[in-house]
């Protein structure tokens, strides 16, 4: 199959198949399901294809509706796109499987399917747009569906929490209308390609302003430092599969379009660079601090996810090659292992009916799988060896120190420490210990649906195999952050 | 390839062990076993030469581009280490069998520990700096998992976590040591570091991290108070991680590094010999005081790790030298002493030398082994320890500049050795007077006699700490091997001699055996001594005080940045609007020319009509009115829109605002009919400066970037293509339609979306709130 | 660009942004539709100055520039459909806790008081610490054999 037919069908799909799921409303149950795991499936595949079209380091890109570059959208995919695709497949359709095997997660609420479908096709579409106004339909598109299913159920507590999420997702939003009619009045353009080109001849100055304000916008949704608050208060109180797919992706469409819109249209860094890295530093330290605080699984892990941030806006602020490949690399490690951790923050939750240290205890002599599928992804999560995390980390280490950005590599690794410091806490309230002297344990009646782990296990596995294939995926980073630092194969592509 | 194929199998057999530890029980410590015992096979075939020469190095790639690479080469330093670590793990499997009664995690147990073997043999046979971490860091975790394996009780998980936190901050110096060493060096393989030797700022900092590094992982002071706190560790773990092997993988770095760079760093030398010595003397002084006997031997091989960096620290061949046999014959007599302890606390169940009596008649057999052992740790001829403290002493009083001190060193430790090996032997055997012992005294009559595969392998190493000293040859071989590979040929001269004549070396070791006897018979000045000590802040405080500051200090900062309130997280977005582009827009302010004041005096009209409504809706205190207000900004948008030329936006614009109103007049009915009017502490001047700042930015932003446009737009294109392209003549129609239609595609499905939302929103029913009510 | 619009967009935005700051949930909403009038507002504005209605064909020079037009046609629709879940979520809000005020995050809450507290009285400290999953306090149990100190 060839890109031109994969692109738009990615997108494409899944919201045609929302409509089908929603005609399938009142039918059993079972219709929805294959719906959503065909169509997540089939995702998958054609994500892989595209990947490798573009595995050498290429660009490939379709005009939507045939229509010139010149007034109409065009998708492409470069290899970052590609990736992020691709390990966005996957999660969908794990999350999927693990949301089907759960009892008090909502799946079976009314409209869970057609919005995790549209919120799929949000989520490819962003990686795929090569329109700067079509990236925000394509973000709206997924905010509201996000909306929706953070909200479902709507009890008390999830509306407080959602309230605080949709806020500040519309203000955000608002934001970034405001940036795009300011980059059309400075430049006439909305196509990225084009903008890239056009960028070039505004003022230093105004450009500088541009990206700055671009980067407070996508900033908001990626939560990073100071813009971070509204993600530990929402995410917690949603149903396990959805913090899980929010902790693993919603955030990482943010960094996406933080580094495609910075590298493509202000690619000098500059300023912005000094500024993205003292967010970084900030962002690292702050979120794992706010980590170290918590008591409850699902709130430690969601501060981490700032802290995990705070890493890949750190290799994109160095302005390399070295630099960006780590964060590329960085962002596909965390979003499966960060998801894997809230699948398993959710088992835990779905069998104690609660996420709380202090209460929780011993699981690993009740639950000794659970343990391992904990364990695995939060060594690596620390950047302990010889795990993803491990090379991702490594990697952004060595280019900041080749940087010179000693201070900001140096909260790097020690942000590290921190980080292991806060998973044991995690290990030592929830696995270790006697189960008997625990508020509540994870007793053997109390056992989840095999779906549940065994998306787990698909997961952390993906993990392991990052480890063993990580000399090719690291390659593979490289000719990415390559595209993305010399913008002419991509500008091509979309001109084309 | 040999090499791989142990390590590969040590990562098996983990694997197997974890997934059949239920089934297996106890045996499955035997299956772990067989990795230890592949490696001591190799070892074999290699003395035998059976092996050819390219069988023991190999290299395996696995991340080329940042230099992670599986570089293995197992040199003669290597191997010394390896027989080390196969041969002590081989022996504490085995005994390990003996030692736990049947549970059901002793698979992750064996796992765990033949994971680390394996992690072991990978540190110390990689050429790759990098692996070489990785490998560190594995040791770390297993560590953590190992030391807090009886998880029940509070004080493991809490001396398992001290331990990691200890050397994972040491990991993290390493970590950034050797990046920047290997920045500077411009390779991420050992020898080429070491043969670069670079001495540039960065690498020096470098160097420094790495001897933190190595520090924290030998114990060495003031880091060394992790590794009493491990003992918490069942005993086989003690015996062989915090004694035997991963305790030594400091000293292994240090000793690779010192040769080349001891001679060009100029600090090198003095503060690695420095830390050792005083890490000797420490550990010996705090091993006088100890009461429970795994706690005594802690702080022991604290004393002894110190004496061996001093030694391997300096890179002098020579010293070089004795620090490896020093090495061996450490790993020999104190996993045998940790052994037996172990056997006399699993028959006794104390280690409390106060409440132990008569321990010697009812296991001779152990009891024999650990008074061998502490004689070889005391340095008794003909025991190995013996021709381990002579080339020792031999190799500081060749010394030049700082021997006498180093000597001096060595033999106030070396009393101290020997008086609290004194204390080991009279504190876990002997039979005691009332005066000497507890109440709660342990009757030797009560203590069951080991069954003899507990004993076995303690019994293993005692007889090759025996035959070591009086057949030097294999032991030399092994020494003389390591010390070649670290400091080169020259040093193959040098050998291990159990008789060096009267000399000084041998007055030095009387002396020595003799002080040691003097201390522990009167123990009165040690007690004076340790009122001043006492003053001393105690290491494990610091530490527990940083952890408590940094647990109060999380909670203090995660309370100013995470405040919970939403009004708030809305405020600071839109003040890092202000502080970020903002700042970026005022350092380049230039008035744009040609500035246009009005278009039409409608436009200045209606302009006016939607802010004052705006401004009204703002201020008026019901509810109604603000939302009608709120409709009248949104008309007089409708109409703005028909003079700025875009007919098609005023009239969706109407549409929507009508639809809006309708909805908020739904809603509002149900509320209150005024706002409340609630004092809030968040601060007044704030919210104007923000709300007044964020508008003067986007409209002074507006008209700069507005003027920095030099390209125009383009609205011709879309002219032009409209009709032949897209078919119709009403452009905007065109582009929604059709040029892009994507855009329109995702417009309706938000609105389905939302929709669906609002419908769930409305039509789920509502819990009952605490006081069992239900809203309308 | 035209004076008085700019100082339009930015009085909406001050408007807008003062009353997202506010504890009425009701005012939130209308806050955030006074700020998207004002980015629609900046939207078209975007294009330049204003002209005919864009007919195919017509005088560039003359016209006003169709793409800001069907772009903030796009985002009105948008924002009115989430403006439209969020007064929904208010509704629900209101109907569940009779309070249109927004509530702080409990969980924050909690942690904020107990550092305030914690300021207030020493001796309360040690239960705070309690709290942080045995961490703290297994120290004092003491660690490891003895540790005579």
């Amino acid at each position: 199959m060839s890109p031109d037919v994969a692109l738009p069908l990615l997108v494409g799909l899944p919201l045609g198949a929302a409509a089908v799921s929603l005609l399938l409303l009142g039918r059993p149950l079972v219709l929805q399901r294959t719906v959503s795991l065909v169509v997540l499936a089939t995702m998958q595949v054609l994500s892989i294809v595209v990947v490798a079209s573009v595995w050498d380091g290429s660009v490939v890109s379709v005009r939507v509706g045939a229509v010139d570059p010149a007034v109409g959208i065009v998708l492409a995919a470069d290899p970052l796109g590609a990736i992020m695709l691709v390990v966005s497949s996957l999660m969908l359709w794990t999350v999927m499987v693990y949301a089907i095997g759960s009892q008090r997660t909502k799946e079976q609420a009314p409209a869970f399917h057609p919005l995790y479908l549209v919120l799929a096709a949000g989520v490819a579409a962003s990686f795929l747009t090569a329109d700067l106004f079509n990236l925000f339909v394509a973000f709206e598109v997924m905010l509201v569906a996000s909306y929706v299913l953070i909200t479902l159920g709507g009890s008390r507590d999830q509306v407080r929490h959602g309230m605080t999420y949709v806020v500040i997702g519309l203000l955000a939003s608002t934001l970034f209308i405001t940036a795009i009619g300011l980059v059309y009045a400075a430049t006439g353009e909305v196509n990225l390609a084009a903008l890239a080109v056009a960028m070039d001849q505004v003022p230093t100055g105004i450009r500088t302003a541009l990206g700055l304000l671009l980067l407070v916008v996508f900033g908001v949704k990626a939560a990073i430092f100071p813009l971070f608050q509204w993600l530990p208060d929402s995410y917690p109180t949603a149903p396990s599969p959805v913090t899980a797919l929010f902790a693993g992706l919603l955030t990482k469409v943010g960094v996406y379009a933080i580094i495609r819109t910075q590298t493509l249209l202000f690619p000098t860094g500059g300023e912005v660079s000094i500024a993205l890295l003292v967010l970084a530093a900030l962002t690292m330290t702050v979120g794992v601090v706010g980590a170290i605080a918590q008591n409850d699984i699902k709130r430690i892990l969601s501060f981490h996810i700032v802290s995990q941030i705070g890493y890949m806006i750190f290799g994109l602020g160095l302005f390399t090659l070295a630099g960006i490949a780590g964060a590329v690399l960085y962002v596909v490690h965390h979003i499966v292992v960060k998801t894997t951790l809230f699948l398993v923050g959710g088992i835990v939750e779905e069998r104690a009916g609660t996420g709380a240290l202090d209460r929780l205890g011993g699981a690993m002599h009740t639950a000794p799988v659970l343990a391992v599928l904990f364990l695995l992804p939060a060594l690596s999560l620390a950047g302990i060896p010889p795990f993803s995390g491990f090379v991702a980390k490594l990697s952004l280490a060595q280019s900041g120190f080749a940087a010179e950005q000693w201070v900001v590599t140096g909260v790097s690794l020690a942000v590290g420490l921190l980080t292991l410091f806060s998973m044991t806490k995690i290990w030592n309230g929830v696995f270790w210990g006697d189960p008997a002297r625990a508020a509540v344990s994870l007793d053997r009646e109390h056992v989840v649906a095999a779906p549940m782990t065994v998306a787990t296990a698909i997961l952390v596995t993906v993990s392991l195999a990052f480890v063993v294939a990580a000399g090719p995926l690291y390659d593979f980073s490289e000719r990415a952050a390559s595209v993305l630092l010399e913008r002419g194969a991509y500008v091509q592509a979309v001109l084309r | 390839m040999a090499v791989v194929a142990v390590l590969v199998l040590h990562g098996l057999l983990a694997l197997a062990a974890g997934l059949s530890g239920r089934r297996l029980g106890r045996r499955v410590l035997l299956l772990v076993a067989c990795g230890p015992l592949a490696a001591v096979v190799l070892l074999v075939a290699h003395a035998l030469g059976l092996l050819g020469s390219g069988a023991l190095a190999t290299s395996v790639s696995w991340v080329p581009s940042i230099g992670l690479q599986f570089d293995l080469v197992l040199d003669g330093f290597g191997i010394l280490f390896w027989w080390l670590i196969a041969g002590i793990g081989l022996l504490v499997m085995v005994y390990a069998t003996r030692y736990f009664a049947p549970r059901d995690d002793l698979g992750l147990f064996a796992s765990m520990l033949v994971l680390f073997a394996g992690a072991m043999l990978l540190l110390t046979s990689t050429d790759n700096v990098l692996v070489l971490f990785v490998a560190w860091e594995l040791t770390s975790i297993t560590s953590y998992l190992l030391i807090g394996f009886d998880d029940h009780r509070a004080e493991a998980r809490a001396s398992a976590l001290q331990a990691l936190l200890v050397t994972g901050a040491g990991g993290l110096a390493l970590l950034g040591g050797l990046l920047l060493v290997a920045g500077s060096a411009g390779t991420t393989s050992l020898t080429g570091i070491l043969v670069v030797a670079p001495t540039d700022p960065a690498a020096q900092a470098g160097f420094a991290l790495v001897v933190l590094g190595a520090a924290t992982k030998s114990a060495q002071v003031p880091v060394h108070f992790w590794l009493p706190g491990a003992m918490s560790a069942p005993t086989p773990v003690s015996a062989y991680l915090h004694s035997a092997t991963m305790v030594k993988a400091g000293i292994y770095v240090l000793a690779r590094f010192a040769p080349a760079i001891g001679p060009v760093v100029g600090w090198w030398a003095p503060v690695v010999v420095g830390l050792g010595g005083v890490t000797m003397l420490l550990g010996g002084w705090r091993a006088l005081r100890a009461t429970d006997l795994k706690e005594l031997l802690a702080y022991g091989t604290v004393s002894q790790l110190g004496f061996i960096v001093l030694l391997v620290g300096h890179g002098d061949p020579e010293l070089v030298h004795a620090g490896a046999t020093l090495l061996l014959a450490h790993a020999l007599f104190k996993a045998t002493l940790f052994l037996a302890v172990g056997v006399i606390d699993h028959q006794a169940g104390t280690r409390d030398l106060r409440r132990l009596t008569g321990i010697a008649r009812r296991m001779p057999t152990t009891a024999l082994a650990l008074l061998v052992a502490a004689a070889s740790m005391a340095g008794v001829i003909p025991l190995f320890g013996f021709i381990a403290k002579e080339a020792a002493l031999e190799s500081t009083l060749h010394v030049g500049f700082g021997g006498p001190a180093m000597t001096a060193v060595v033999v106030v430790g070396s009393v101290l050795t020997a008086a609290y090996a004194l204390r080991l032997v009279w504190g876990s055997l002997a039979t005691k007077g009332p005066d000497e012992v507890d109440d709660d005294v342990v009757e030797p009559r009560e203590v069951a006699r080991p069954a003899p595969g507990f004993e076995g392998p303690a019994v293993v190493l005692t007889i090759l700490t025996v035959a070591f000293g009086v057949w030097v040859a294999p032991a030399d071989a092994l020494v003389v091997g390591a010390t070649t590979a670290l400091v080169g040929p020259e040093a193959a001269d040098i050998h291990l001699r159990l008789w060096h004549g009267f000399g000084l070396p041998l007055l030095l070791s009387s002396v020595a055996l003799v002080g040691g006897w003097v201390v522990w018979r009167w123990p009165g000045s040690v007690r004076r001594v340790a009122v001043v000590t006492a003053r001393v802040p105690d290491m494990e405080d610091v530490y527990r005080g940083s952890l408590r500051g940094l647990l109060a200090w999380a909670d203090r900062i995660t309370a100013v940045v995470q405040p919970g309130s939403l009004p708030l997280y809305g405020a600071v977005v839109l003040s890092t609007v202000l502080l970020l582009p903002g700042v970026a827009v005022l350092r380049n302010l230039a008035l744009p020319e040609g500035l246009v004041v009005a278009e039409s005096g409608l436009q200045v009209a209606i302009t006016a009509i939607v802010v004052g409504a705006a401004i009204g809706a703002a201020r008026v205190r019901r509810r109604l009115s603000a939302v009608l207000l709120l409709g009248a900004v949104g008309y007089g948008m409708a109409v703005l829109f028909v003079v700025q030329g875009a007919p098609d936006l005023a009239l969706t614009q109407l549409l929507v605002e009508t639809l809006s109103l309708a909805m908020f007049v739904l809603v509002l009915r149900r509320l209150p009919e005024r706002f409340e009017s609630t004092p809030w502490r968040f601060g007044r001047p704030l919210r104007v400066v923000v709300s007044l700042g964020t508008g003067i930015f986007v409209a002074v932003f507006t008209l700069v970037a507005a003027a920095a446009n030099r390209q125009g737009t383009a609205a011709a294109d879309f002219l032009e293509r409209s009709l032949p392209e897209g078919g119709g003549r009403n452009v905007v129609n065109v582009i929604l339609t059709d040029f892009r239609a994507l855009d329109t595609l995702g417009e309706i499905t938000v609105l389905v979306v939302a929709a669906i939302g609002i419908a769930l929103m409305v039509r789920t029913p509502v819990e009952p709130d605490e006081r069992g009510e239900v809203g309308p | 660009m035209i004076l008085v619009l700019a100082c339009t967009i930015g009085a909406l935005y001050t408007i807008g942004a003062w009353l997202l700051m506010q504890r009425s949930l009701t005012r939130i909403v209308i806050g955030l539709a006074i700020l998207g009038h004002g980015a629609n507002l900046l939207l078209l504005t975007a294009g330049g100055r204003a002209g005919g209605v864009p007919i195919a064909g017509a005088d560039p020079a003359t016209t006003s520039d169709p793409l800001p037009q069907a772009l903030a046609l796009t985002a009105i629709v948008i924002t009115f459909g989430v403006s439209g879940f969020l007064l929904a979520m208010a509704y629900r809000s209101w109907r569940q806790r009779r309070d249109d005020t927004v509530e702080d995050d409990l969980e924050d809450r909690r942690l904020a008081a107990a550092v305030r507290r914690l300021d207030q009285d020493r001796a309360r400290r040690e239960t705070r610490e309690a709290a942080h999953g045995e961490i703290a306090d297994q120290h004092e149990v003491g660690v490891g054999p003895g540790g005579d100190g």
